[in-house]
């Protein structure tokens, strides 16, 4: 049945009382704000507490979620996020808090932040992080716009940023941001960056190179430290896009690979919850060439206090209001904390171990797009099965009925009918194996009942849905007509 | 290990499948040249037990605004936040699920976002809201972007009396092109008036930035910006508090085309400034140029109602380099936080929390004038905030702060024309007796009595 919405449901309940009224002198609105700036009705719903919660209820509870389902979705690193940390986050001395309080006042959130750049700093090998950016893209931005800076300070006559074709697609939306060019380089046969093609592209124009790595095909860009030559050497500088970072925990780290700039997803690497697709949070490290053109303010020390210092040489300015995402920021801290280092290179080994043990199992059933070892992520071609009827939308949905989510589809773009599968370490043998059951069971099924995998999911509310028709007739927001 | 379930038996079999002995050989393929030598230089893991006092410790070395009696607003503001608030976002099944792109698995995440853009849509009059930026800040920045995509003009108009962070990061946003940020004064009254805007319009004005109520709570007269800009061709673009939505007039109403803000106000905690969320609503000739998701409401192939994602034509997953935006992950989990808040304040409370917040500061307002050497350089046509002036400001707001109280946010260290201003707000929370309290400890601060203010 269809979920009414919230609007529909108003009850014309007053009686919510969460304040006190004002015992202040009564002041008239309208004899102090000129009418023509007030509004004449406000045409919100009015429901009791207990229909808003049943509302809202319901509608949580008809989605997937890591907590309810194992959830394989590529590039996007969906481990467990740990309760402890939730706890922290609600604490009153970091929810209450307000950002133009008196340092005095907020030496606990001012160190936090500190302790976390220094354990990230150890982590990848970067001299310096800021927490502004809220999410990965953000964190793109800054970096690019941080090597933007830095070439026209030195009078460096750049247009274009290169970006490999099997890169996320906030690399090249981000370069644009930033006005540069995007090239692509294109990728080998082996699912790694094209050397002889780079050195073909890379001229005194290039400002810098954004790679992943491990890229989105789930392989390590062995041949980096040639990339940095090629690029350093025409005056380029290296992005590291570190939405893969999990697996290289305490094995490697950006700044041995000679990137000058990256950024670090938080919620994915370290554990803080994806909240239906944010906030997030995107730390970005600077080594010693970049280390004065990031953002304002850095948190810094002076004796045993903590201060927001403003004075960076050549920041690139602010990226957002106050200084970050800051309970998320919590969160990653206490990961850390609890991992530790052992746990940190524990939960790279399990991440690969995780990928390669479904790539393995799989093997016979799906085509590996690339067969070289992979780490974190395992990218799948579901061309057979294409050619025997079922797509791999077709597969992902039906994984639905598994209560699966399904994995990331057609990315990256390079592979024909991909799925791109990140387990994550937090995914025990005994998920997988059941993972790895459907996958068997949903190949059987598309010589057995194709028609079941063409229609499905069969398991949830609603059938496939029209987004074809979302798009042509774009319905944005409730009416009162109805519809 | 914590949050790893695999015994050693499990890694064993598992290793064995893929054909190796150990887990060291799983990086076979990274050069020794990159590989770290020795472990990381980081403490061992500790037990939660242990972790979770070390960080309360840090916890409890922040005062909390609670503990003072405060004035602090500039774009955080310390509304009441119900209960039932923060229970519905801990919920598992919005906090740890990923962005609704497999819509038959989320249509509860996406129904609660397609609400939420009703929901601002509501309060802005607007046609069309996307499903969440990062902030105020970051929204402001990605509206600019729309207009300038829009027009091969160059020159973007910015109010004086914006939040200056916003103007910051609009710098910041625009940094990589060839734009112009001109600043536009404000008049005496201290809000944008007709006849100094239009020293600054011409045809190559792309748009005109404006927050109203302004930085200093100032209620400006949009509607005559937006027309006057409008006669250049331009777009009107306004910041504002949504809280203030429930007295004063829709944006669209008064010709703006883009608004946006932070919608930290509705329900959000202050969380020493993040995350909140951003909102972005415009009319709908601009849909196509809207950064970020937008939820559509549709049908599944059996013609029953549904919701997914939709005219992703926009955005950089599909368009790469031609996106609207680099956005991809945005606050989600925000954004259905002020949907709830919305629904449990209900017509009634938005009302009750935005009229006791004004009644609030304009009994403030009356008071600090009452004060011997306090100047109010505006009018009273404030919401929330607004600025007052008084000799050696700092050294007040710290000899207040010694008192427990929080004066409000030093103006003069960002506006050095009123380098001894503060910002004073007061949201429903505040009583009289916190005002008179302020009023009264002022007094004796400044004339070391408290009787004949």
């Amino acid at each position: 049945m269809e979920k009414l919405q919230i609007f529909d449901k108003n009850s014309n309940s007053k009686n919510t009382n969460y304040i006190n009224q004002p015992d202040t002198p009564l002041a008239e609105l309208d004899k102090v704000i000129p009418k023509s700036c007030l509004r004449e009705n406000l045409p919100l719903p009015n429901l009791g507490e207990l229909e808003v919660i049943r509302h809202y209820t319901s509608l949580s509870s008809s989605n997937f979620s890591v907590d309810s389902n194992f959830y394989p979705l590529g590039s996007c690193t969906m481990k467990y996020n740990p309760k402890l940390n939730e706890y922290l986050a609600s604490l009153a001395g970091f929810t209450d808090i307000h950002p133009y309080q008196n340092a005095d006042c907020i030496q606990g959130a001012l160190e936090l932040i500190y302790n976390l750049s220094q354990a990230l700093s150890v982590i990848t090998g970067m001299k310096r992080f800021t927490f502004q950016p809220s999410s990965g893209a953000q964190g793109e931005l800054a970096g690019l716009l941080m090597i933007r800076k830095f070439h026209r300070i030195n009078n460096n006559q750049k247009t274009k940023v290169i970006i490999p074709d099997s890169a996320h697609g906030t690399n090249p939306a981000t370069a644009s941001m930033c006005g540069y060019q995007v090239l692509t380089v294109e990728s080998t046969k082996d699912g790694l960056v094209n050397i002889n093609r780079l050195k073909e592209i890379v001229d005194d124009k290039v400002a810098a190179i954004m790679l992943t790595n491990p890229n989105t095909l789930g392989l390590f860009e062995e041949n980096i430290l040639e990339i940095r030559d090629i690029v350093h050497k025409k005056g380029g500088l290296l992005y590291y896009d570190g939405a893969n970072f999990n697996p290289l925990l305490g094995v490697t780290n950006p700044s041995l690979m000679g990137f000058d700039v990256i950024h670090l997803n938080l919620h994915k690497t370290f554990s803080t919850p994806h909240g239906c697709g944010g906030p997030g949070a995107g730390a970005v490290g600077a080594g010693d060439t970049l280390e004065d053109f990031l953002p304002f303010p850095l948190i810094d020390k002076r004796g045993d206090k903590f201060y927001l210092n403003y004075q960076v040489k050549n920041s690139i300015g602010r990226l957002k209001g106050f200084y970050g995402n800051f309970l998320v920021l919590v969160r990653a801290y206490a990961y850390i904390l609890r991992l530790g280092e052992q746990g940190l290179l524990r939960v790279a080994q399990v991440s690969t171990l995780n990928a390669n043990y479904i790539k393995e199992k799989l093997k016979n059933q799906y085509e590996v797009a690339y067969p070289k070892r992979c780490l974190h992520e395992v990218v799948f071609s579901c061309q057979k099965q294409k050619e025997r009827g079922a797509s791999s939308l077709d597969i992902a949905k039906r994984l639905i009925d598994f209560g699966i989510h399904p994995p990331t589809m057609y990315f990256p773009l390079i592979v024909a009918e991909a799925l791109m599968i990140e387990p994550t370490e937090t995914e025990s043998k005994q998920a997988l194996d059941y993972f790895i059951k459907a996958m068997r069971d949903i190949d059987k099924e598309i010589d057995q009942d194709l028609a079941k995998v063409k229609t499905a999911p069969h398991s949830v509310s609603v059938k496939r849905i029209d987004e074809v028709k979302a798009a042509r007739f774009p319905n944005l927001k409730w009416e009162k007509s109805g519809d | 290990m914590p949050y790893i379930p695999h015994t050693l038996q499990d890694i064993e079999e598992m290793l064995k499948v893929v054909g190796l002995s150990s887990l060291e050989e799983l990086y076979a393929q990274i050069p020794s040249s990159l590989r770290l030598k020795k472990p990381l230089d980081l403490a061992r893991g500790g037990s939660e037990f242990d972790v979770k006092k070390r960080i309360e410790e840090l916890a409890a070395k922040n005062i909390t605004l609670d503990k003072y009696n405060s004035f602090l607003g500039a774009g955080c503001y310390d509304h009441y936040i119900p209960a039932a608030l923060p229970y519905m976002l801990s919920q598992p099944q919005f906090l740890t699920a990923y962005t609704p792109y497999q819509a038959e698995c989320s249509q509860g995440i996406l129904q609660a976002i397609y609400e939420y853009q009703s929901y601002i849509c509501l309060l802005t009059g607007m046609d069309v809201s996307n499903a969440s930026m990062f902030d105020g800040a970051s929204s402001l920045a990605e509206a600019v972007l729309m207009a300038l995509r829009m027009t091969k003009r160059k020159k973007v108009l910015v109010a004086e009396y914006l939040h200056p962070e916003y103007k910051e990061t609009l710098n910041t946003y625009l940094s990589g092109f060839d734009f112009t940020i001109q600043q536009v004064k404000v008049a005496d009254k201290g809000i944008l008036e007709k006849d100094v805007l239009e020293r600054y319009l011409d045809d190559d004005v792309v748009c005109c930035c404006l927050q109203s109520p302004n930085f200093f709570g100032l209620v400006e007269n949009v509607e005559r910006v937006s027309n006057t800009v409008a006669s250049y061709g331009a777009i009107t673009i306004m910041v504002t508090n949504p809280m203030s939505l429930a007295i004063l007039k829709e944006p669209a109403e008064l010709g703006v085309d883009i608004v946006c803000g932070d919608g930290q106000p509705l329900g959000g905690s202050l969380s020493f400034g993040g995350p909140s969320l951003g909102f972005l609503a415009a009319r709908k000739k601009y849909t196509r140029q809207i950064p970020g998701r937008i939820v559509g409401k549709t049908t599944d192939k059996e013609t029953k109602p549904a919701y997914c994602l939709t005219l992703q034509t926009r955005e950089q997953h599909i368009r790469r380099e031609k996106a609207t935006s680099n956005i991809c992950s945005n606050h989600s989990l925000n954004a259905i936080g002020a949907a709830v808040y919305l629904s449990l304040m209900g017509q009634q409370g938005m009302k009750n929390v935005a009229l006791s917040s004004f009644q609030n500061t304009q009994y403030l307002y009356q008071r600090l004038k009452e004060i011997r050497g306090i100047k109010i350089p505006y009018s009273k046509q404030i919401f929330n905030e607004f600025i007052w002036e008084v000799q050696d400001a700092a050294a007040v707001i710290a000899k207040l702060y010694e008192k427990n109280i929080i004066a409000g946010y030093f103006v003069g260290r960002i506006f050095p024309k009123h380098k001894n201003a503060i910002l004073s707000c007061c949201t429903e929370k505040k009583t009289k007796a916190d005002i008179d309290n302020f009023i009264e400890t002022l007094a004796e601060v400044l004339h070391g009595e408290t009787t004949n203010i």
